[in-house]
């Protein structure tokens, strides 16, 4: 049997953690081909979005969901951005996450149906769900998927983000916790979810950047950023997010802090699962809005 | 008439002996009392039990920690007030005072709470360890009432816990605070991937952590540099030898046989085995740094200190 190459420090030190773990993860992709492959990310942001006390402005986070899906896909009008990726025959299931700290946001989960109605999807095929989604026949008979949570460190994984969110779509979680979690991007080549996935979605309003305890949440490390990281690639998406804790640790701490755990699973989803870009030099990010304290 | 909270806690005593001798573990009732009313919050009237099997139910993500350092139980209490956020206190017996010591020392950032053998209070939570228990009591909200309420509860948890147990003696081999010791950031460890989530060395186990290793990672100042030093201790020397082999193989390949070198972002990397220990260190600014941590933790391993 082949010998997993060992990843170190040192590669982490030399940036060539990626090129080691291409290596480790026996790519089938030519470095020409995955050279050549690039994504787009949209970060928008508007400082109205949060009330004083944390609140979620639904209007105002429509708006949001649309303009970033009006940049994403180059069209004048949201509307049209819509209709590209989602058709009336559709039955999409929304995935969020019922997380009772960090939950999906009611609003940003509303905003979202309602897009897909304005689609022409009756509302009967529109299914939002978390821990049950293996029991819904709207996610079992999905034809397209909606991934949206917010992002979080994760005491397991380095960051709880799009790729994470699907760990509900199998019942042995457990056998994905192995190794930082690097398998969670096979979760995504399995026929419930494979190629379905349309749009990625973090909830950036309200990020956690540091957790502690049981439960891993502390509210001192959570803060009003106010912002989506929206994309079709959810491998950029997540290496976007994971770029944003990761440098509002470094500035709250005053010091490098890494994330608890290398978020290896994000680039074990572009390197052995093929399911998108995780090397930032490859993402394009376009930032829309409020750019006070953007960060990145 | 105060009313109390008791917690009754099977424990299965596993003493070598008993095991030795082929004995049945007999369950054994450990009782904790507590006042079931503190600074208006009276607690629910509910306990919530968990075991190593259905410790996944309760926590999502950080279940590994806890069954790293031998989890053995956790009862969880709710206490409410009127117009105020919840409390939750949770109980966890661990399996040893090292493992109460562990599973507390790593996650602490915040400042001494004088609670229990050692504790932290911050951002609403209050940790402590006493013998092998290990207790988090925390709000859903901030405010002064609340805090001083947590504090007001974790003293008459910790005082309930009859018996205080010895923190790891690995401890008493690190080198000192006249050298820089950052005491908070003392972590001790068993399991390789809680290294890496304090930091990060390798996505492989190159230096063979397992239940029956012991390790300690400390962070020591030098100017504005935080250099890190680890020890481990293993059952034999053979298994440390084995250990450094695999590290230096795959770690610092270009220097298995001085043991040191100088890594990509300038800094200074040390290891060496002495005995059945191995000591590293890693991040050190100039090499003579590295010499002092590691001769610094020689010395106290040949004093004993193990």
């Amino acid at each position: 049997m082949k010998e997993t190459r060992v990843i170190t420090r040192r590669d982490f030190l030399r940036g060539t953690a990626g090129v080691a773990l291409t290596v480790a993860f026996h790519s089938g992709i030519s470095a020409t081909a995955q050279a050549k492959q690039k994504a787009k990310v949209v970060l928008i942001r508007n400082a109205e979005v949060l009330t004083v006390g944390g609140k979620v402005h639904g209007e105002i986070l429509g708006q949001m969901l649309d303009e970033a899906l009006r940049a994403l896909l180059v069209e004048k009008e949201p509307a049209q951005a819509w209709r590209k990726l989602f058709k009336a025959s559709d039955i999409v299931g929304i995935k969020s996450n019922v997380w009772y700290n960090m939950p999906t946001p009611k609003e940003l989960e509303g905003a979202l149906q309602r897009r897909l109605m304005e689609v022409g999807i009756p509302e009967k095929n529109i299914g939002i769900g978390d821990r049950r989604v293996l029991s819904n026949p709207i996610f079992l008979n999905s034809t397209a998927l909606i991934n949206a949570r917010p992002v979080r460190t994760h005491h397991w994984s380095g960051i709880g983000g799009c790729i994470k969110n699907y760990i509900t779509f199998v019942s042995n979680w457990s056998d994905y916790h192995g190794e930082a979690c690097s398998d969670l991007g096979k979760i995504w080549t399995y026929p419930l979810v494979q190629g379905k996935t349309r749009l990625n979605i973090l909830s950036a309003l309200q990020p956690q950047f540091y957790g502690r305890g049981a439960h891993f949440f502390d509210r001192r490390y959570v803060w009003p950023y106010k912002g989506l990281i929206v994309g079709t690639d959810p491998v950029a998406v997540d290496a976007v997010g994971a770029r944003l804790l990761q440098v509002k640790r470094t500035a709250y701490f005053g010091e490098d802090r890494p994330l608890d755990v290398p978020p290896i699973h994000i680039t074990v989803a572009d390197k052995k699962y093929h399911l998108g870009v995780s090397d930032l030099n490859r993402i394009d990010l376009i930032k829309l809005g409020w750019r006070e304290e953007v960060l990145i | 008439m105060r009313v109390w909270i008791l917690l009754f806690i099977l424990n299965l005593i596993l003493t070598p002996a008993r095991m030795a001798n082929g004995g049945r573990n007999e369950p054994m009732k450990l009782e904790i009392s507590f006042p079931a009313e503190t600074g208006g919050w009276k607690w629910d009237g509910k306990v919530r039990s968990f075991h190593p099997r259905n410790l996944f139910d309760y926590m999502d993500g950080a279940a590994e920690l806890y069954l790293a350092y031998r989890f053995q139980s956790l009862d969880v209490y709710q206490l409410e007030k009127s117009g105020q956020p919840p409390l939750t206190i949770e109980i966890f017996r661990m399996g040893s005072s090292a493992d109460a010591y562990g599973i507390f020392s790593f996650e602490r950032q915040d400042k001494e709470a004088g609670i229990g053998q050692e504790s932290e209070s911050g951002g609403g939570m209050l940790r402590f360890w006493k013998g092998q228990y290990f207790v988090s009591i925390y709000g859903e909200g901030e405010g002064p009432e609340i805090e001083s309420t947590i504090i007001r509860l974790g003293k008459e948890v910790a005082q309930a816990i009859p018996q205080r147990g010895p923190a790891p003696k690995l401890i008493a081999n690190l080198p000192g605070t006249q050298v820089g010791l950052i005491q908070k950031s003392i972590r001790y460890l068993r399991s390789h991937v809680l290294l890496n989530q304090r930091y990060f060395i390798a996505n492989q186990n190159i230096l063979h952590l397992n239940p029956q290793t012991e390790a300690v990672l400390a962070q020591y100042l030098r100017g504005t540099h935080k250099v890190h030093l680890l020890l481990i201790q293993y059952p034999t020397e053979k298994k440390a030898e084995d250990a450094l082999h695999s590290f230096k193989k795959a770690y610092m390949p270009e220097a298995t046989e001085k043991g040191f070198l100088k890594t990509e972002d300038r800094k200074w990397t040390m290891a060496e085995r002495q005995g059945e220990f191995i000591l590293a260190v890693f991040g050190a600014p100039a090499l003579a740094d590295a010499d002092e941590l590691i001769k610094g933790t020689e010395a106290k391993l040949q004093e004993g200190g193990k």
